[in-house]
């Protein structure tokens, strides 16, 4: 039992499950998809990012960057939906898609974290 | 290394980024989850951006009011609690990336970096000095004028920051750390094949020889000078081939034998490091009998320079500990003393030298043989370049700095091999010969010539390098010729000349010369721009080389 990685990875989990709870839904309609959830898979996303600062090994440096990727496509989708929100006038679906589809590349990235992850784990002997 | 730096950041970044972080999302989630009122009375949420926005310029203390709505009271009890979250934890987050920033071990690590990568893009050739003091410096001084450069160890930080401000120029890399240490070695360039040579000179010789074992294993090609001089360490150095050992004391030896036997001798050697090659009266020591006060590693060395230069002498073996605690005082000279100075014979003395560990003990010593015997040749040891003023002031006849015969020898060593070699053959030859060399030169060259070291190569003599590699012949003789007026002789004196491991002190004039041969030359700064002139202009050359040609067509005319 290590408490550096219980926390670890109970955020590396929640970051991708709450991000798949954002991406989940018609990407054409907004309704279906929460702000608050895409705000909180933002702040998830951040912290796993932080919690993966300053590990040195060769899995570390990969958790890192896939978190990082992770990062810029929420943020990406955060700034399009506040952009056509307040810039353009309103959402329409092509947004709306962006918005929804960037989240699902941020999904991949956090699936890819998660599996590097939990093969890490699973190959410790202990 | 670099790497290193990074993952010290991003470790350190952990706390701070969480903290900025959490506060930010608690607050922003608060503010979008409190009703607000807009202007015309309707309730309306903040949205993520506005929140976003808001939060941002109260977190950094910028705040530019309430946004986009005047505040209702609920919205303005929930500012005044995120408020102290956020302010608290921005500077928090702040102020701990500025503490990394001013963070020792990250200092250190940046200025390792730093210093790792000057090193690295060192292209000319370079010395590692290791310890920073007086002697090392004046020696960085000579050695930077010479196009060499220099890269500096010491393990005491002010040492560094000293040499920092000194602005050398070319810039000398220096660094903190242990000149034992393989590592910092190692970073210093060891392993460089521009490393030409690794100095220590520090006080404590068991670490001399430490640093030079440990050099020694690290590169074997790389030239090793340390100041050595108990036997004990020479007999390792010749166990582990070392070349190249200064000892001051065998220096200091010599130095007194040849300059009571042989001044002449001494002369030419005392020219090479900067003395001007005139022998005034006082530089001579008297004929008389001799008093040694002081019996350690210096006295010791005179006192073989006097044997072997079969000169009487007395003792006196004075330990400046030991007078220090038995009179508690450095000031020589009561009643007692003076009574040991004439049981010495002070008074029937030619010449009394003062050898002991403290300076101020010497010096008092020199004042009061003085004031018995005012005709007594003076001489004393210095041991720190600091107190040279004191020791001009007191009219002492002859002073021995140990630094000063250290940083010169070293500094020939390293970038006068020459002149060296020429110290070297001119103590196997005689007085008689050193006096006539001594004279030809202040006839040929002037009063107090300087001299140079040039080779014959493409960079030193462009011109005479083209003219050799087609084969022609060329004497010595031929380059001395004016560029002005070939009839007339150049002012210079060829004074040795290298080939290979073959040296020849006062080389023959008709002596053919090769590519690749190295001359000593003495000759003025006007001379010497001639010469380097018609030995790297092809017309020069050719003007110069025509003029032996025509006398021999000349001369095969007249048969």
């Amino acid at each position: 039992m290590n408490m550096h990685k219980i926390v670890s990875g109970f955020f590396f989990i929640f970051a991708m499950t709450i991000n798949f709870g954002f991406f989940y839904g018609d990407p054409t309609i907004i309704v279906e998809h929460s702000a608050f959830e895409l705000f909180a898979a933002i702040i998830v996303n951040i912290v796993a990012t932080v919690l993966k600062l300053g590990d040195k090994t060769q899995l570390g440096a990969v958790l890192l960057a896939t978190s990082l990727v992770a990062d810029i496509q929420l943020v990406a989708s955060a700034t399009i939906w506040t952009l056509a929100e307040y810039v353009f006038g309103g959402l329409n679906p092509e947004s709306t898609t962006a918005i929804v589809s960037l989240a699902g590349g941020a999904l991949l990235a956090n699936i890819v974290s998660v599996i590097l992850f939990i093969s890490d784990t699973a190959k410790s002997k202990r | 290394m670099n790497e290193r730096i990074f993952w010290i950041i991003l470790k350190r970044l952990r706390a701070p980024f969480l903290v900025l972080v959490v506060t930010f999302a608690i607050s922003i989630t608060g503010l979008i989850l409190i009703p607000g009122v807009d202007n015309s009375g309707h309730v309306y949420h903040m949205t993520f951006f506005d929140a976003f926005y808001f939060v941002s310029y109260m977190a950094s203390t910028i705040g530019f009011g309430e946004a986009p709505y005047t505040f209702t009271y609920p919205q303005r009890m929930w500012v005044s609690a995120i408020i102290y979250i956020t302010v608290i934890g921005w500077f928090y987050g702040i102020g701990a990336i500025v503490a990394i920033m001013q963070d020792e071990s990250l200092k250190k690590a940046i200025n390792r970096n730093r210093f790792a990568k000057q090193v690295k893009s060192l292209k000319e050739n370079f010395f590692i000095i290791l310890g920073y003091n007086s002697v090392t410096k004046s020696i960085i001084n000579r050695i930077n004028n010479d196009d060499y450069r220099v890269v500096v160890l010491d393990k005491d930080e002010e040492k560094i920051d000293e040499l920092m401000l000194e602005d050398f120029f070319p810039h000398v890399p220096a660094f903190v750390g242990e000149a034992t240490s393989q590592q910092i070695l190692k970073m210093a360039g060891i392993h460089q094949k521009n490393c030409k040579g690794i100095i220590s000179l520090f006080k404590d010789e068991t670490k001399n020889t430490q640093i030079a074992t440990i050099c020694k294993l690290l590169n074997k090609k790389v030239d090793i000078i340390v100041k050595v001089s108990s036997k004990q360490h020479l007999e390792h150095f010749r166990y582990i081939e070392l070349n190249h050992v200064q000892n001051p004391f065998d220096i200091i030896s010599k130095r007194i034998f040849y300059s009571i036997t042989a001044p002449h001798i001494w002369l030419l050697e005392m020219w090479m490091h900067g003395h001007s090659l005139i022998l005034r009266n006082r530089d001579r020591f008297p004929i008389g009998k001799y008093i040694i006060c002081g019996y350690g590693q210096m006295g010791q060395a005179i006192e073989k320079g006097l044997k072997e230069a079969g000169v009487e002498y007395a003792l006196y073996n004075i330990n400046s500990k030991d007078y220090k605690k038995e009179k508690g005082t450095v000031v020589f000279g009561d009643h007692d003393d003076t009574q040991t100075l004439l049981n010495l014979g002070v008074k029937e003395s030619a010449c009394i030298i003062a050898a002991t560990r403290d300076d101020l003990l010497n010096l008092t010593i020199l004042n009061k043989a003085k004031s018995i015997n005012p005709d007594i040749f003076t001489v004393a040891r210095e041991n720190s370049l600091n107190e040279l003023n004191m020791f001009r002031a007191a009219k002492i006849n002859k002073i021995y700095v140990l630094e000063q015969i250290l940083a010169d020898s070293t500094y020939s060593h390293l970038a006068k091999p020459l002149s060296e070699a020429f110290i070297r053959e001119v103590r196997k030859k005689d007085e008689d010969w050193a006096k006539i060399i001594v004279q030809l030169l202040n006839n040929m060259t002037g009063m107090n010539p300087s001299y140079f070291e040039t080779k014959i190569d493409m960079e030193h003599m462009y011109a005479l390098t083209l003219e050799l590699q087609k084969g022609t012949k060329i004497t010595l003789a031929n380059l001395r010729r004016s560029r002005e007026n070939r009839e007339d002789l150049l002012h210079i004196v060829y004074l040795l000349l290298k080939r290979g491991d073959e040296i020849f002190l006062m080389p023959d004039s008709q002596m053919d010369i090769e590519i690749g041969d190295e001359l000593l030359i003495v000759a003025d700064d006007e001379n010497r721009d001639d010469f380097e002139y018609i030995t790297n202009n092809i017309y020069e050359l050719n003007y110069v080389l025509e003029y032996e040609n025509q006398n021999i067509f000349l001369k095969q005319g007249g048969e």
